[in-house]
């Protein structure tokens, strides 16, 4: 039972850092970025080449990689998505291509065996009857920092008013004088980096090969979805629910079974309430 | 825009370009790959057909391409039916899942189409692992028989079913259904202002391409003698649009042309060996980025334009 609560956690944790920002550039600028798992991937790979080659200090890794991936981001977006935004499927099958050369680049520079990250804290707590690395909990509350930063960034600052404001009313907030290709370019970096920072922070207990990026990608695709394209607020609760119902199946049921809950949650939203928990109905 | 007498021209030259193709290369290596192209231009028409019309993008066909494959693997393997039957159960079953999914979902606005046919080939896609004892789990279903024997004779069969699905989407597409189609692509709320029943069209052109993606299914998984989850898979559902966006949208000629030219390609690019798809990519961004329109399609416009 405190097993399920603690896993689940854990897992919502991250899913949650993967949702927000796939749903942040869509509901900025209307971009289905099938890209979003391979910043995952990259801000793993990042933190390996970084510690085990390069021989950094972890916590300089952790930051730096999650700084170059934000870029990274920054940089597809400048200069591949913003000419194609006007064409919707342009924009996704480009960004399906980066995400296929990021997985070629990273399995011919690293190769398919998977990759091992030093972890961050050795410790193993002992926590009412159950065994937890230190890593997960790092997972866990480096997550929820993540995400509260976020909100507050969101609330309390210029620029997170700005985002807001773009999502809102993207031609409005231009009238104010907004500069919105800029609002893009920052977002999909703030996405791209959050991304990062969950491929970094499970880094240490995940296989690291090349097409990890993939399965996050359905996931924060299904936790949107459920919480509705383009909210924030949504993403989360979607997280804890897909979160904890795959575990709750997977410890009880069997691993099988828990692969589907996540598709099976998005036809079931899909059919009953399209807009998801949180999204707007008709909203696009 | 209507048929001239130099399209039916161009259609024959490229049925006897593919006609001819194996008995100039001959190896039966080239009659598979060309066999495979075919389908997948079955495949890339069919969805042309919906979304390329409609404007509403199927991110999901290879939920019926995998219902279509499995029914033709249950009926030929399990119950040991004739593989003929095949190519009437395949569009049957793929057409039952287009019902299922378009009805709940054809009648909302936006992107939730595209989500709901990804995520129902995906639930596809798991189930029959689940359910392994049925449908041999990752292995899938082995042993099936081909429709005809010598594989080139099997070639020319899925030829004339390619021939044949082309001619009748494209019949469709150049009668008042496929204008009110292209209408709904443009401005639906208008078309229901005019009294069209959009949500009955959209319904019935996802059946009808449903109805060739199960026939593509049957003719593949009876070339290849096996069907596994695969065929579910969402990347053969993205390999299928990439073809059509390299064809041209919307013009169901484009599409099969552009299924063969990428199938063709990858097979070119084996050369490059570990860089092969890294190569693809670069292709399928330029094009992407400075032919908008495609390839296939516009390139033929343009003939037609001259021959005038």
């Amino acid at each position: 039972m405190i097993q399920i609560l603690v896993y689940g956690a854990v897992i919502s944790a991250v899913y949650a850092m993967l949702a927000v920002g796939f749903t942040l550039i869509f509901g900025v600028a209307r971009i289905l970025n099938l890209a979003h798992g391979s910043f995952y991937a990259l801000g793993a790979y990042a933190v390996y080449t970084l510690t085990a080659q390069a021989h950094l200090p972890l916590w300089l890794a952790a930051i730096l990689a999650v700084l170059l991936v934000a870029a990274f981001g920054m940089l597809i977006e400048r200069l591949l998505v913003r000419p194609l935004r006007r064409s919707s499927l342009a924009v996704l099958l480009i960004t399906l291509a980066v995400a296929l050369m990021v997985e070629q680049a990273l399995l011919l520079t690293f190769g398919s065996e998977a990759r091992n990250v030093p972890s961050m804290v050795s410790t193993t707590y002992h926590f009412a009857g159950v065994d937890i690395s230190g890593q997960r909990l790092l997972a866990l509350t480096g997550g929820i920092g993540v995400l509260l930063g976020l909100w507050a960034f969101m609330q309390h600052t210029r620029l997170g008013l700005a985002i807001l404001a773009i999502s809102q009313d993207a031609e409005a907030a231009q009238y104010m004088g907004i500069p919105s290709d800029r609002i893009y370019s920052i977002v999909m970096g703030l996405s791209a980096g959050i991304a990062a920072a969950a491929g970094v922070l499970v880094a240490p207990f995940q296989t690291v090969i090349p097409g990890m990026g993939l399965l996050p990608l359905v996931k924060a695709f299904a936790i949107v979805v459920v919480g509705g394209l383009g909210s924030i607020p949504g993403s989360i609760v979607g997280a804890l629910l897909l979160g904890y119902s795959e575990t709750i199946i997977a410890f009880k049921v069997s691993i099988e079974w828990s692969q589907i809950v996540s598709v099976a949650a998005v036809l079931l939203t899909l059919v009953l309430r399209p807009a998801g928990f949180f999204g707007k109905r008709a909203a696009f | 825009m209507a048929i001239l007498l130099i399209d039916w021209v161009g259609a024959v030259l490229a049925l006897l370009v593919l006609a001819a193709a194996p008995l100039a290369l001959g190896s039966s290596y080239i009659i598979g790959v060309l066999t495979v192209a075919l389908c997948f231009g079955i495949w890339a028409a069919s969805w042309d057909f919906m979304s390329g019309l409609t404007g509403r993008e199927n991110f999901g066909h290879s939920l019926f391409i995998g219902a279509g494959a499995y029914a033709a693997g249950f009926l030929n393997v399990t119950f040991g039916l004739s593989p003929w039957w095949s190519l009437l159960a395949a569009p049957l079953v793929a057409v039952f899942f287009s019902i299922l999914m378009g009805f709940p979902t054809l009648r909302l606005k936006g992107p939730y189409f595209a989500l709901a046919m990804l995520s129902g080939a995906a639930v596809m896609q798991n189930l029959t692992i689940i359910f392994s004892e049925y449908t041999g789990g990752q292995d899938g279903l082995n042993g099936l028989e081909p429709l005809l024997d010598p594989p080139l004779a099997q070639y020319y069969f899925t030829l004339a079913c390619l021939a044949l699905t082309a001619l009748v989407l494209k019949f469709i597409a150049n009668s008042p259904w496929g204008t009110i189609l292209r209408a709904i692509r443009g401005d639906e709320a208008s078309c229901q202002a005019a009294g069209i029943n959009v949500t009955f069209y959209k319904i019935a052109s996802l059946m009808i391409s449903a109805a060739f993606a199960g026939v593509g299914a049957a003719l593949y998984a009876h070339y290849q003698l096996q069907v596994g989850p695969d065929l579910f898979a969402v990347v053969l559902s993205i390999n299928i649009i990439i073809m059509v966006y390299v064809g041209g949208m919307g013009s169901i000629y484009g599409p099969i042309g552009g299924a063969v030219l990428l199938n063709v390609l990858t097979e070119v690019l084996r050369g490059f060996s570990e860089y092969r798809l890294w190569v693809y990519t670069l292709v399928l961004i330029f094009i992407v980025f400075f032919m908008p329109q495609g390839l296939v399609a516009p390139l033929w416009r343009r003939i037609r334009a001259v021959t005038r």
